[in-house]
């Protein structure tokens, strides 16, 4: 019994790998030029540094993944991002130190999450309007809490998520692990199938607004911690840190393959998207493109990603 | 009229959407062991009925009753709680996932929190073995064709080992093989005594092994009663009877019998080996059950969607201006052929634009690059308005008008384009008797301009009092071409569900 179970469960697993292989198909070419160029990446530092760099937009990646297969979208990934590292840095000289710091972080994922959800999931309204005005709101307190770069983060916190060795690696596989769990329950399935026919699934008894609700909270403690990870790396908190971050989440989201209207899509896809931007980014580096350059390559690398299944279409129809 | 072993039930439900009643004190009694069908013609009040039984939708009065007790507030998850699973028509299935995880969708068993995926996959084979599922169970459900998702639809209301279970026309994309495993499979639960509501316009499905019958009548149910000693003239006939109404004109034909339209085998989608010709100042009407290939045929015709035919002819003058079917819908409209969408509040009208504004755009699309000049349109847009009896200050949005003062909207806006061919797509649907009947007389007042009129509607009387001649579609053909004489709804009806193909029911003189 056990076994035919896993048989099933590892067969759907592998068929979410269709319509995925242009993408993993260019990472590697990427990944390959990369280490062609730097080979130095082979060693512990430069590996833990790539990762440690690649790590926030992952994790902003899998927020904005959660929330479009629900069939919305989040706007204000960003400043989440940056009220995160802001509260982070503010709380851990607290008498809870560390522990106060990460707890106050969770409870502020927690929260806007909630908040996002109540207005969207049971008041229906769009999702892009409410994480609009929630962006500018976010942003404010940010700035209202700390007007400039500052706080205070432990070295030793700083020191065991962003030193010389792999446990960022663990928490990108324990976050990997922990998706994995959660789509193998009722409520995660119940999410892309709420994404996907939202009114079948409710009629075949699924708990629509429960799953649209907890994918909000999931989303926006992601991007809090993402937040606290980007204050544990630089050592303090920054209200304008995630300014880029919420782009990039739905750059990397759709590069993977994760569709606007919900349903569509697998973490894995958005995470090689985030791991595809990344390696973009650094091999840029090493090419020494002006700054300007990269945005384009950036930005064409996206289209062509995602315009590759068209191509293949065509091609096929033509031939 | 208590039914000894009654398991689900409503008593005097009543439903109505925007004040427009939909249900009237129905009541309906499914009992254990018996397969009970559910007639009426489209838009009779069968879906609401079901949406109510399987708590989709909660009753504006009147109650629900499972094994006699009243329910309140039941809901899907409820009603599956309590046994009820419905087959939908609109598939309830998320294409990307996999066929058993759609099966088991709502209803997974868990271990330690988690969906069980081996529990899932004996269910799945099991159900599967029953049903004639043999793709893999880790198939994305949008893999399959639309048949084969039916088969998974029917599967996943078997999951739930229903002690009530709904078939909301389960056939209507099923093939033959398929038909035939589904009847066994439902006789088998009757046998295990599962109560069965089997919705269906195939009657010879339904007289084939239904026990009972409900028939549902604008909303109000016209009868109720074993199925035993009726025949499908008799069904037929149980499904039409309505009080006569007031509401049209006297017949009189305005046929000039010169050719507008001929074309042999035309196909488009899903209609296919269509031969008709289409005369000047003709009511050719189109009828059929929803899905039958009439509404392609229409799109087809008017160049909105890819139309193919053997022989094509458009006249004008008398004179053949085109051998093949148009390409695009500007190409029909500047041949004369307009279409009237179905929808009109999202492909006839821009709801947020003003009444002139909407009025106008068929003209504007008809000309080249110029400056509007305000007199001449106005003195069009006046010129409509009291054609079609548009009234009230044209400046507002269309969205500010009812829904059949939008339809008179949608139609006058083509006729500054003088069209020759109007081809209407329901223009009744939902629309109030007195707009009704100011419809039926710009149709007639069209057609006795010259203008040739097709009228596909859903609305079987209209088809009998206003047409010249009926085409009734049936599995993407025309199964018969009924001339005004013949077609009563009696005949309309029983070609369109394949009764017979000739129309050797008397029609009755009107």
């Amino acid at each position: 019994m056990a076994g035919r179970g896993a048989r099933l469960y590892w067969a759907i697993q592998w068929r979410r790998n269709d319509g995925l292989g242009a993408l993993f198909l260019v990472l590697a070419v990427f990944a390959v030029v990369y280490a062609v160029l730097f080979h130095g990446i082979f060693a512990i530092g430069a590996a833990s540094k790539f990762v440690q760099g690649w790590f926030p937009t992952a994790m902003v990646a899998a927020a904005q993944t959660i929330v479009m297969l629900t069939g919305g979208i989040d706007l204000s990934v960003g400043p989440m991002v940056s009220l995160g590292s802001v509260v982070a840095a503010s709380s851990m000289d607290g008498p809870l130190g560390v522990f106060g710091g990460v707890l106050s972080v969770l409870v502020l994922g927690a929260v806007v999450g909630a908040i996002v959800g109540v207005f969207v999931a049971i008041g229906r309204y769009p999702a892009i309007i409410v994480t609009l005005a929630l962006s500018f709101v976010l942003r404010g307190v940010a700035l209202l809490i700390m007007p400039r770069p500052g706080g205070f983060v432990p070295p030793l916190l700083s020191d065991f998520l962003a030193g010389v060795h792999p446990t960022t690696a663990i928490l990108l596989l324990l976050l990997v692990i922990i998706w994995k769990l959660y789509q193998a329950t009722p409520l995660g399935l119940g999410l892309i199938a709420a994404g996907d026919n939202a009114e079948g699934a409710y009629r075949s008894g699924v708990s629509v607004t429960a799953a649209r609700m907890c994918a909000y909270v999931v989303s926006s403690v992601l991007q809090a911690l993402a937040g606290l990870y980007m204050a544990a790396k630089t050592g303090s908190g920054d209200p304008l840190i995630g300014e880029p971050m919420t782009l990039a989440a739905i750059s990397a989201a759709v590069l993977g393959g994760v569709g606007f209207l919900g349903g569509q899509g697998t973490m894995r896809g958005a995470l090689a998207g985030s791991l595809l931007m990344s390696i973009l980014i650094s091999v840029m580096f090493f090419l020494r493109l002006p700054l300007v350059a990269q945005y384009i390559v950036q930005g064409l690398i996206i289209i062509v990603t995602v315009a590759l299944p068209l191509i293949r279409v065509w091609w096929r129809r033509t031939a | 009229m208590g039914v000894q072993n009654a398991v689900l039930g409503a008593h005097n439900v009543s439903k109505a959407f925007f004040g427009n009643p939909v249900l009237r004190e129905v009541s309906i009694q499914l009992a254990a062991g018996r397969i009970h069908a559910l007639l009426g013609e489209n838009g009779a009040g069968k879906s609401t009925l079901i949406n109510l039984l399987s708590g989709t939708l909660a009753p504006d009065s009147g109650e629900i009753l499972v094994d006699g007790r009243p329910v309140t507030a039941l809901t899907p998850r409820e009603a599956h709680d309590l046994g009820i699973a419905v087959v939908q028509q609109e598939l309830s299935l998320a294409s990307h996932l996999s066929i058993a995880e759609n099966i088991g969708l709502g209803a997974y068993t868990r271990r330690g929190g988690l969906v069980d995926y081996g529990r899932l996959a004996a269910a799945v084979a099991e159900i599967g073995k029953e049903l004639g599922l043999v793709e893999s169970p880790d198939t994305p459900v949008g893999r399959l064709p639309l048949g084969r998702r039916q088969i998974v639809e029917i599967a996943k209301a078997l999951y739930i080992k229903p002690r009530i279970l709904i078939f909301d026309e389960p056939t209507s994309s099923l093939a033959a093989p398929d038909v035939a495993l589904l009847m066994r499979l439902v006789r088998r639960l009757r046998d295990r005594g599962v109560a069965i509501l089997y919705i269906s316009h195939r009657l010879n499905e339904i007289l084939d092994f239904c026990d009972y019958v409900t028939v549902l009548k604008d909303g109000s149910v016209t009868a109720d009663r074993p199925l035993a000693g009726l025949d499908p003239t008799g069904l037929v006939r149980l499904m039409v009877g309505r009080d006569p109404r007031n509401l049209f004109l006297p017949y009189a034909s305005q046929s000039t019998g010169a050719l507008v339209l001929e074309t042999k085998d035309f196909r488009a989608a899903a209609a296919v080996g269509i031969d008709f010709e289409l005369y000047h100042g003709e009511i050719l009407g189109v009828g059929g059950l929803v899905g039958h290939g009439q509404e392609d045929f229409m799109m087809g015709l008017c160049g909105a969607i890819p139309a193919k035919a053997d022989h094509f002819r458009i006249f004008v003058d008398g004179e053949a201006v085109r051998s093949a079917p148009f390409a695009s819908v500007a190409e029909a409209n500047a041949r004369g052929v307009a279409y009237i969408p179905a929808d009109r509040r999202k492909e006839g009208l821009l709801l947020p634009h003003s009444i002139d504004f909407n009025l106008l755009l068929p003209l504007f699309a008809s000309r080249s690059v110029e400056r509007r000049r305000g007199a001449e349109e106005s003195a069009i847009t006046e010129r409509l308005a009291q054609r079609l009896n548009i009234r009230g200050d044209r400046r507002r949005p269309a969205q500010a008008l009812s829904g059949g003062n939008q339809q008179k909207v949608a139609v006058a806006k083509w006729l500054p384009l003088e069209p020759s061919v109007l081809l209407l797509n329901d223009p009744t649907r939902g629309v109030d008797v007195d707009t009704k009947r100011e419809i039926y007389l710009a149709l007639r007042a069209m057609a006795a301009e010259g203008k040739a009129v097709v009228l596909l509607s859903t609305d079987t009387p209209e088809l009998v009092h206003l047409c010249d001649r009926v085409m009734v579609f049936h599995k993407g053909g025309v199964a018969a071409t009924l001339p005004h004489a013949q077609a009563s709804e009696e005949a309309i009806v029983a070609v369109a569900m394949g009764v017979q193909k000739a129309p050797a029911l008397r029609g009755e003189a009107v």
